[in-house]
């Protein structure tokens, strides 16, 4: 045992490692900047970096054919703390060593952790708007709502990524399962006697029977959205109540009722809900005079606190809370979130803020300041023992220049 | 030692990434107003947006406002295929009609007495199901039984022209009155698959074949 775990040590510990680790992220950044033309930074995000392997489809199959950048990290922090344990010792001449390289692990750890828990979320306002929720812009979600309430709404929401599995779904909320007959990750929708071509709709619900569902590649580019289209059919105790179709496209909602209660059904950008709102109160957008380059965004919002069932949402538009100035890099946090001014729409009547939830998002300042302080006390360690050696100096060179004339 | 420490670091990234599956949630939230009709805002606002939403509110508007819808459909995104456009000639009897935004092109086919057949020309991503699905749903389209995968290669006619491969099928719809009829053809081009439809009354149909067939056999890629 004691054999293995010296073997164990020595592989982790050896710079070896560290420099095949090194020269491997060196090739996966730049497999990834390459593919990002094709995937788009997201894609590239999820295949390269947030992976244990780069996986590539060998017809059906996915074959790992790279370490991703989950490994290489997880090998570079085993590393890093290793060699920490077993090379360096713990004196105050190595402090600022050791602080930069808890720098550097703290930076592994902190990406490692924005990979796995970081949500990032889009807030579109109108002016005068107030909204308790953000949007994601990648992920959508099924809302099935139960309406009958005049004061408020219940609702239960399906992430999309659910829906894709097909595995019915029933929730202690509704009376009825939800099982995903059809699902197309991207689809444009026509109306039925604008595709002679498509074929019999699964739907027998709403709209859908009007409405051509059309498959389309999923794209990946920054600027392109993919819009699900799933024809989902609900079954309660009696039987099926029918099939809808369900898409982002379709903007409004679908109506029905059923076991004496309202209820619709809504493809949407997943929510985000949070326990105040926001109100646009004024978007600004200055330009520098005279020409139609952008000087500044900024958005100026109220921030109101929601009660229990969100009545400042509904009305909250009115006074109270407190005000805050969005502005580039002047982003607004609170409630563990960040808002940032990401774009403005609707000829300047609308903002678009980036609502990022990240629990470590301090761990890279702390990081960097910690790789900062370190290297300057490993250099001031270094000056101040040279300064010291220089001041011996003068003193000891002369005898020995001495000696030398003298000695032949 | 080298495996054992690398499944161990693997069990423990695939641990921390089976954190954050997708759950299904469910909340109360005041009651919030339905989005405005897109046919109703301002013009101005409906261009604005990432991508038009159409009405959809089934119970409450079962009729959906056609015009409004139409002119949202106009702004979502076509699926239509990608890739090299097929071009063609077509007679000049044959009046070219606006046709929509799925239509690669859209002819009114003239007949005898003043009857009109439609031609539709439309391309998609992939192989759209492939022959059979395709053929069957145009013999639904005339209220023709579906065929079984053996009986297809006798009801298709194939023939090579300008290096593509054109499948044409003949379908009389079946019923008295106001028979309708179809000519396909099913064109496969780099991985699109393109559809050339002429649907219309049988004998305006039957009368336009020799031209239709003409019409397939001047389709090229450019």
């Amino acid at each position: 045992m004691g054999n293995l775990l010296r073997q164990f040590r020595d592989f982790f510990v050896s710079l070896r490692l560290t420099v095949t680790l090194l020269v491997l992220s060196i090739v996966l950044v730049f497999a990834a900047t390459l593919d990002q033309v094709h995937l788009g930074v997201w894609g590239v995000q999820e295949k390269y970096f947030h992976a244990l392997f780069v996986m590539v489809r060998v017809g059906d199959l996915p074959v790992p054919v790279f370490p991703g950048g989950y490994l290489i990290g997880g090998f570079l922090l085993a590393n890093l703390l290793t060699a920490h344990l077993c090379r360096l010792k713990l004196t105050w001449r190595k402090l600022g060593i050791w602080l930069a390289h808890g720098g550097l692990i703290l930076l592994l750890v902190g990406e490692l952790l924005s990979g796995l828990v970081q949500q990032d979320y889009q807030m579109r306002l109108d002016t005068g708007e107030t909204k308790n929720y953000a949007e994601s812009d990648r992920f959508n979600e099924l809302a099935v709502t139960d309406t009958t309430n005049p004061a408020f709404d219940d609702v239960v929401a399906i992430p999309e990524q659910r829906l894709a599995e097909g595995a019915p779904l029933q929730h202690p909320k509704l009376p009825f399962r939800v099982v995903t007959k059809l699902y197309y990750p991207n689809a444009a929708l026509e109306r039925r006697e604008q595709a002679p071509n498509a074929g019999p709709s699964p739907a027998t619900q709403g709209i859908g029977p009007m409405i051509a569902a059309l498959p389309i590649p999923v794209t990946y580019k920054p600027d392109e959205h993919n819009e699900p289209a799933v024809f989902v059919e609900l079954i309660g105790p009696d039987g099926s109540l029918g099939t809808w179709l369900v898409s982002p496209l379709l903007g409004m909602p679908q109506r029905f009722s059923y076991a004496g209660r309202e209820w619709k059904l809504t493809m949407r950008a997943t929510r985000r809900y949070q326990p105040f709102a926001l109100t646009l109160l004024k978007f600004t957008h200055d330009v520098y005079p005279g020409t139609d380059i952008p000087k500044n965004f900024s958005s100026r919002v109220r921030i109101t606190e929601v009660g229990a069932g969100g009545a400042a949402a509904a009305g909250g538009a009115g006074a109270g809370g407190r005000e805050a100035l969005i502005y580039m890099n002047n982003p607004l946090r609170t409630g563990g979130l960040t808002f940032y001014q990401a774009s403005f729409d609707n000829d300047d009547r609308t903002t678009v803020l980036q609502v990022v939830r990240n629990p470590s998002w301090l761990l890279p300042y702390l990081a960097c300041a910690a790789i900062t302080v370190g290297l300057i006390v490993q250099f001031l360690f270094h000056l101040v023992g040279f300064a010291r050696k220089r001041r011996a100096a003068p003193a000891a060179p002369a005898p020995a220049a001495a000696a030398a004339t003298v000695t032949p | 030692m080298t495996a054992r420490a690398s499944v161990f670091l693997a069990a423990a990234a695939l641990l921390l990434s089976a954190c954050g599956r997708d759950e299904v949630t469910s909340y109360r939230v005041p009651k919030e107003a339905d989005p405005v009709m897109p046919g109703a805002a301002p013009a101005a606002d409906a261009s604005s947006a990432p991508l038009a939403p159409m009405a959809a509110d089934a119970g409450g508007a079962p009729g959906m406002g056609a015009a409004a819808a139409g002119a949202t459909m106009a702004n979502t995104a076509v699926p239509t295929a990608n890739g090299p456009s097929l071009v063609w000639s077509a007679p000049a009897a044959w009046r070219t009609k606006s046709g929509s935004a799925m239509r690669k092109g859209s002819y009114a086919v003239p007949g005898p007495g003043g009857a009109e057949a439609d031609l539709s020309i439309t391309a998609f991503p992939g192989d759209v199901g492939g022959d059979l699905a395709n053929v069957n749903r145009w013999r639904g389209q005339v209220q023709l039984p579906p065929l079984g995968p053996a009986e297809l290669e006798g009801a298709v006619a194939r023939f090579q022209s300008n290096g593509l491969t054109v499948t044409v099928v003949d379908l009389t719809g079946a019923g008295a009155a106001n028979r309708q009829s179809i000519l396909g053809a099913i064109v496969p081009v780099s991985g699109s698959t393109w559809f050339f439809k002429l649907m219309g009354p049988t004998a305006v149909v039957a009368a336009a074949k020799p031209a239709f067939l003409e019409f397939l056999r001047s389709v090229k890629a450019p």
